[in-house]
C-alpha cells in the first residue's frame, strides 16, 4: 500500500454513495457521533495532504464488517481502514494499545526467527499428539492470554486442552508445534503489515513442513487469518466446523439455556453461523437467541487490543444485557478475545447483580459434555 | 528482539528506591554504565507490556526496584507489582526467555550502596543469561 489513492481505488472508495447505511450500523457511531465510517471515506477523497492520516479517528473502527455487509455499493470499508492504516504508520501515527501493548509486544518477539519458545506446557500426558497427522491444531496465543488475563477468570489453557481432548476423542492425534507464532492478526488490522508478514512466513514454512492436509484453530481470528490472509495450501477450519461435520459423535448429555456470541471474525468474515448453533443444539442445550444474532452481532467492543474505552465498555455491557434479556443462562463464543472482552465488563462490582451470565467456549463446553458422559460411565 | 545489548533497565519507584539511587549519587558510589534507571511513581503502574518492551528492544534484563513490602507510597502498589511480574514471568517463561533475566526487590530510602549492590549482581546475572542463550554481549 503506496498511496491513499490506492487505498480509495482497491477498496472501491469511489463508489460511496454518501447514503450513511454504514454509520447507521457502527456499534462505534452510535456512541461517538463524530465517528462515521460515511464520513471517513468522504473526507479521504476530498483530502488533499494527506491530513487524513493523522486523524484519530483512523483507529476507533473494529473492522467488525457491519458497515461492509451493508454498503449497497460493496464498498470494502474495513479493508480501506486497514490499508489507511498502514499508510498512517508511514507517516509515524499509532492507535492506543491497550494493556500497555504487552500483546502487540509478544506478537513482534515472535517475529524473531531465532526465538526458542516454551510454549507447550499445557500438553499434559493424557493429551495425545503426534509428529506427523493429517491434522495440525494451530492454539494461537491461548496460554499467553491466559498468563496475562488469568485473574478475570480468562480460560485460555483450558481452550487448547479441551481441543487436543476433542480431537482425541474424534480419532484425531493432531500436530501441535513447538514454536508456533501469533497468526499475527492485530498487528494486521493494526497496518504493521511488516511484523505480520514474518510473523505469517515463519507460520507458513512450519505449517507447509508438517504435510497436514488440515489446519483446526479454537480462534475465530486465528482461523479469519490463516484461511484468508495466508497462503497455506491446506484446509483451514474452526473447531465449530470440525465438530459440526462430526455432530453424530457429539454427547447429548447437558441441559440449560445458553446464547451464542458471534464473534466478528467468525460470523461476517468467514461466513460460519450455523455449525456453532448446530454443537450447541447437539449437546442438548436450549439455544436463546440475542436479538442481533449472525450477521446483525454486535462485536464484543474491542479489535487488536486498540482504543479500548468507555465506548468500548458501553458495547460490551449492552451485548451482555442483550444475553441475560434473552434468558440465557450461558454466553457461549468461539473466540478467547471475546470472552476475555466480557470478563473483563462482568468484573464491574456495579453490574454484578444486574448481569448474572457466564462465558464459556464453545471448545471447554464440548469437552465437558464428554466429561459427563464419560463420568456416567 | 533488535541486537544484542548488554543493557540493563532498571525500573525504580519515586518514593523508596529512586531516593536509593539517588543517594547512592550523592555519596559518589558508581554503577556500572550499562545500567538504565527509569523512574515511575509506582512499580504498580508498570505493566508487562513495558516490562517485555525492554526485552524486544534488546536489553539483557529488567530489574525492578520499589519500596520494601508494607512501605508502598500508595499502600497497595507493591501488590500490583508482584501481579504484573508475575504476569511478566509467565509470558516470558512461553517466549522462551530466562527467568533469570527479570527480578522484582525492593529498596528503602537511602540505601545508596545497597542500590549498586544489587544493580551489579543482577547485570551480571541477566548479562551471563543472555550469553547463554546464544546472544552475542558487546
Amino acid at each position: 500500500m503506496e498511496t491513499i489513492e490506492q487505498a480509495i481505488k482497491e477498496n472501491r472508495a469511489y463508489y460511496c454513495l454518501d447514503c450513511g447505511k454504514c454509520t447507521s450500523v457502527c456499534p462505534i457511531s452510535w456512541r461517538e457521533p463524530l465517528f462515521s465510517p460515511r464520513t471517513m471515506v468522504e473526507a479521504t477523497k476530498l483530502d488533499t495532504n494527506g491530513a487524513v492520516l493523522h486523524d484519530g479517528r483512523l483507529w476507533m473502527c473494529l473492522t467488525c464488517d457491519r458497515c461492509t455487509q451493508i454498503c449497497p455499493s460493496d464498498v470494502h470499508f474495513i479493508d480501506f481502514v486497514r490499508d489507511m492504516r498502514i499508510l498512517a504508520r508511514g507517516a509515524s501515527e499509532e492507535g492506543h494499545c491497550s494493556h500497555g501493548a504487552t500483546i502487540q509486544t509478544w506478537m513482534r518477539m515472535m517475529a524473531d526467527p531465532s526465538l526458542k519458545q516454551n510454549r507447550l506446557d499445557w500438553l499434559t500426558d493424557d493429551l495425545i499428539t503426534a509428529e506427523e497427522s493429517d491434522t495440525v491444531y494451530f492454539v494461537g496465543c491461548l496460554p499467553h492470554y491466559e498468563a496475562l488475563f488469568g485473574k478475570i477468570g480468562a480460560q485460555g489453557v483450558e481452550i487448547a486442552q479441551s481441543a487436543v481432548r476433542i480431537l482425541n476423542h474424534l480419532g484425531i492425534e493432531p500436530i501441535v508445534l513447538a514454536d508456533e507464532r501469533c497468526c499475527g492478526h492485530d498487528l494486521y488490522w493494526e497496518g504493521e503489515s511488516d511484523t505480520f508478514r514474518q510473523l505469517a512466513a515463519l507460520n507458513t514454512e512450519m505449517l507447509r513442513a508438517t504435510g497436514a492436509k488440515r489446519l483446526v484453530t479454537t480462534c475465530a481470528e486465528c482461523a479469519r487469518t490463516l484461511k484468508m490472509d495466508y497462503d497455506l495450501g491446506m484446509e483451514v477450519m474452526h473447531m465449530s466446523q470440525l465438530l459440526a461435520q462430526n455432530e453424530s459423535q457429539l454427547p447429548n448429555s447437558i441441559s440449560g439455556k445458553v446464547t451464542y456470541h458471534d464473534p466478528c471474525r467468525l460470523g461476517r468474515h468467514l461466513g460460519v453461523y450455523e455449525q456453532p448453533r448446530q454443537v450447541i443444539a447437539a449437546l442438548g442445550l436450549e439455544m436463546a437467541e440475542m436479538a442481533h444474532n449472525r450477521g446483525r452481532a454486535v462485536c464484543c467492543g474491542t479489535s487488536a487490543w486498540t482504543h479500548c474505552g468507555p465506548t468500548a465498555k458501553s458495547i460490551q455491557v449492552e451485548r451482555l444485557r442483550e444475553a441475560c434479556a434473552a434468558g440465557a443462562e450461558t454466553l457461549v463464543t468461539t473466540c478467547v478475545k471475546c470472552q476475555i472482552h466480557f470478563r473483563c465488563a462482568l468484573d464491574d462490582p456495579h453490574l454484578h447483580d444486574e448481569l448474572n451470565i457466564e462465558i464459556k467456549d464453545l471448545t471447554t463446553l464440548v469437552a465437558e459434555a464428554m466429561e459427563v458422559v464419560s463420568a456416567n460411565g | 528482539m533488535s541486537e544484542p545489548d548488554s543493557r540493563i533497565i532498571v525500573y525504580t519507584c519515586n518514593w523508596s528506591a529512586y531516593s536509593g539511587l539517588e543517594t547512592a549519587g550523592s555519596q559518589g558510589l558508581s554503577y556500572p554504565a550499562n545500567v538504565h534507571p527509569i523512574r515511575v511513581m509506582c512499580l504498580g503502574r508498570l505493566h508487562p507490556g513495558l516490562i517485555l518492551k525492554a526485552l524486544e528492544l534488546g536489553a539483557a534484563g529488567v530489574l525492578l526496584l520499589g519500596c520494601p513490602p508494607g512501605e508502598c507510597h500508595y499502600l497497595f502498589g507493591n501488590t500490583r507489582a508482584e501481579e504484573l511480574f508475575q504476569q511478566t514471568l509467565a509470558l516470558a517463561r512461553l517466549l522462551g526467555i530466562s527467568e533469570k533475566r527479570l527480578k522484582l526487590d525492593s529498596l528503602a530510602s537511602g540505601q545508596g550502596q545497597h542500590f549498586v549492590t544489587l544493580v551489579r549482581q543482577f547485570a551480571e546475572q541477566a548479562i551471563g543469561e543472555s550469553r547463554a542463550a546464544g546472544q552475542e554481549v558487546p
